[in-house]
């Protein structure tokens, strides 16, 4: 428990600390990456070599600053000192941020907008790159990668997987405890579901991905919410995000909801059986990219730039996102497909067709819709 | 200062270097922990248009008021269970007669001391689940069939991982104060017939009053501030506040509704303190 001033400071000294390494080359371009250690690995093991090579005397430091949005908020919450501080330059030189993440520190003036200084913004035709939770973040970030919830299951127990959310409270009923999903407290891909569920069962249509809000759908909310605790009866609550594959592969559970580029690595280390499979409920639920953005007034704003145009290309894309860590690319995806084997691409699209991704795939809500459905959870559904 | 010359220089000297030696443990008291406190109690009380208010207080009991319920309850079982055990393996460390088992309980119970919450929890994840360890070696020594297990993976793993965590700790300062404790009393009750529950309860119990409710005291404070075992074993509800205040801040930078929590929780904290100063300094007169 600390107040805000305590905990950015904390941040600032954690990250300011991690900037204190010995100088090793020439120039350090620093990347802070919120999320998971796959981010930190992907930049040091990856991304960062390569960015080396093609420029000599430039070392890269990649900085993980936590899982989830609070990872985005430490990033933040040292970007605001700074500018408080009126520095004239920056620490960091490149952060890669949540949306939500984004949608905070774009009107706070903290990131520059440099996407028509980058070659690769053209190839780029998601509007997850425009819009981050209802907020306007064009010109500002380009997505590094798509990631999105869908449905785990286990087809010798499940014959026929629910393709609606309909047909998932109906399977569920017959086969108590055998779906799973971790609520709302441990990672997105509960939240992910449930923002699914108010989706499918509130009536705010496209009202809630786009705006504008209105705090008259709290009933209707609320509504959707009262049958989420009917389902939740007959479901299981996982613990956290790795807790529901962790379960699927016990064969505790046959059905939970998972995060699609987590499943996939997952059974390609052989932590879940290989005949596990995903599908994606009408009427859809949310995934969220990834973005690269340049702080206001990094350092190096040039050699930010360059690194971020290898990251969006066709080539890093294809071989990084795609092929090593199973992400959605963040780039259109004509331009990934050709440069990758049929049998790598086709891996990440058999279960979840593109179809599917096109009619099924959607942003999370914005902002006061979110903190709405999040807030009424705890009441209605935890209470 | 000295009574009888209360302004001698080595006196006054003496005073000195006895506040100096003091002064870092103090600083870091102050700078660690009073200092953030009246922030966080600030920060419970300020409202969000920046004036004195209880919205957060109305946050957290309305979103929280079970949660703040089961923590107590929760934390109160596990003190409970935690100071039966103490007191059963403590008394048959102090009493018991086959000293090779003695021996053997006394090396055993201390292990858990060594390992961290948050491992303890992980291996509880495994050890706990529906096709867990222990339910697996249940199906197997035919106690339990496969269709009849059931994870134990909500309040009955945070409460058995605790317990599992924190009762060496109290049974090492019950035991301590046992074995210092005169054994012709014990011998005299023994040689007048009295069996050994009879003699672990009527006589050594009593005697040892104060440092088993000082380990209660201490086991109820650390568990109150345990995140990650009630964090990795389950996201049900009702769940520990700790959950709720990691929360908070984690998801919606919403510090004052975390502060609320916290303050609640210090109330609870500062209520098992003052039954063990009560009885403590009833135990003095």
């Amino acid at each position: 428990m600390r107040t805000p001033a305590m905990l950015a400071i904390a941040a600032a000294t954690a990250v300011s600390a991690a900037l204190l390494g010995p100088a090793r080359a020439d120039t350090t371009l620093t990347v802070a990456t919120a999320g998971d250690q796959n981010m930190v690995d992907y930049v040091n093991q990856y991304l960062g070599p390569k960015f080396e090579k093609a420029h000599p005397g430039v070392h890269v430091r990649a900085i993980g600053t936590g899982p989830g949005d609070a990872g985005s908020l430490a990033i933040e919450q040292k970007l605001m000192a700074e500018s408080k501080s009126g520095t004239p330059t920056w620490d960091l030189d490149v952060v890669v941020i949540h949306q939500r993440g984004a949608a905070q520190m774009v009107p706070e003036d903290l990131l520059a907008k440099y996407r028509d200084q980058v070659s690769t913004s053209k190839l780029v035709t998601s509007p997850k790159a425009n819009n981050a939770l209802g907020t306007d973040v064009a010109g500002y970030v380009l997505p590094m990668f798509d990631s999105q919830v869908a449905i785990a299951y286990n087809p010798a127990m499940v014959k026929d997987p629910p393709r609606s959310f309909a047909a998932l409270t109906e399977w569920v009923k017959k086969n108590p405890k055998q779906f799973g999903y971790n609520g709302i407290k441990g990672g997105m891909a509960g939240i992910g579901f449930v923002m699914g569920w108010v989706q499918a069962y509130g009536g705010l249509g496209a009202r809630l991905d786009a705006g504008p809000y209105d705090a008259a759908d709290k009933g209707k909310i609320d509504d959707a919410l009262a049958s989420l605790k009917a389902f939740n009866r007959d479901a299981t609550i996982t613990p956290g995000n790795a807790g529901t594959p962790d379960m699927l592969g016990r064969g505790e559970i046959a059905m939970g909801a998972v995060w699609a580029d987590m499943f996939y690595t997952w059974q390609a280390d052989g932590r879940l059986p290989p005949e596990l499979k995903l599908v994606l409920p009408s009427p859809g639920l949310p995934g969220q990219p990834m973005y690269y953005a340049i702080p206001e007034k990094a350092a190096h704003q040039q050699l930010a730039r360059e690194f971020i145009e290898l990251a969006t290309s066709p080539e890093v894309q294809a071989e990084g996102i795609v092929k090593r860590f199973n992400w959605y690319p963040g780039i259109d995806a004509q331009y990934v497909q050709a440069k990758l084997d049929p049998k790598i691409w086709n891996h990440l699209f058999v279960d979840i067709t593109p179809q599917d991704l096109k009619a099924d795939a959607k942003p999370f809500p914005i902002s006061p819709y979110f903190t709405t459905i999040l807030n009424e959870y705890e009441r209605v559904v935890a209470n | 200062m000295s009574a009888s010359s209360p302004t001698s220089a080595p006196a006054i000297e003496r005073d000195l270097w006895g506040l100096l030696l003091l002064a870092p443990a103090l600083a870091l008291l102050i700078g660690l922990f009073a200092i953030p406190a009246v922030y966080s109690v600030l920060g419970a009380l300020t409202g969000k248009a920046g004036g004195p208010s209880l919205e957060h207080f109305r946050t957290a009991i309305g979103l929280y008021g079970w949660d703040i319920v089961f923590t107590a309850w929760l934390v109160c079982l596990s003190v409970a269970v935690i100071a039966l055990l103490a007191i059963l393996i403590a008394g048959y460390l102090t009493l018991g007669a086959n000293r090779l088992a003695v021996r053997a309980l006394a090396w055993l119970y201390r292990w858990p001391l060594f390992v961290p919450m948050i491992c303890a929890a992980q291996m509880m994840r495994g050890f706990l689940a529906k096709n867990g360890m222990l339910n697996n070696a249940l199906v197997a020594s035919g106690a339990l069939s496969p269709t009849t297990t059931t994870s134990l993976l909500d309040w009955r793993g945070i409460l058995i991982t605790f317990v599992w965590k924190q009762f060496p700790f109290v049974t090492l300062l019950l035991a301590g104060a046992m074995a210092s404790l005169d054994r012709n009393m014990i011998e005299a009750a023994r040689d007048l017939g009295a069996g050994r529950l009879r003699v672990l309860f009527g006589i050594v119990l009593p005697l040892v009053r104060a440092p088993l409710l000082v380990g209660c005291v201490l086991t109820f404070v650390t568990l109150m501030s345990v995140l990650s075992v009630p964090v990795m074993l389950t996201a049900d509800s009702p769940t520990m506040i700790t959950v709720d205040m990691a929360y908070r801040i984690n998801t919606f930078g919403d510090y004052g509704t975390a502060n609320a929590l916290g303050v609640i929780s210090y109330l609870m904290t500062m209520l098992a303190a003052w039954v063990y100063l009560r009885e403590a300094t009833r135990e003095r007169r």
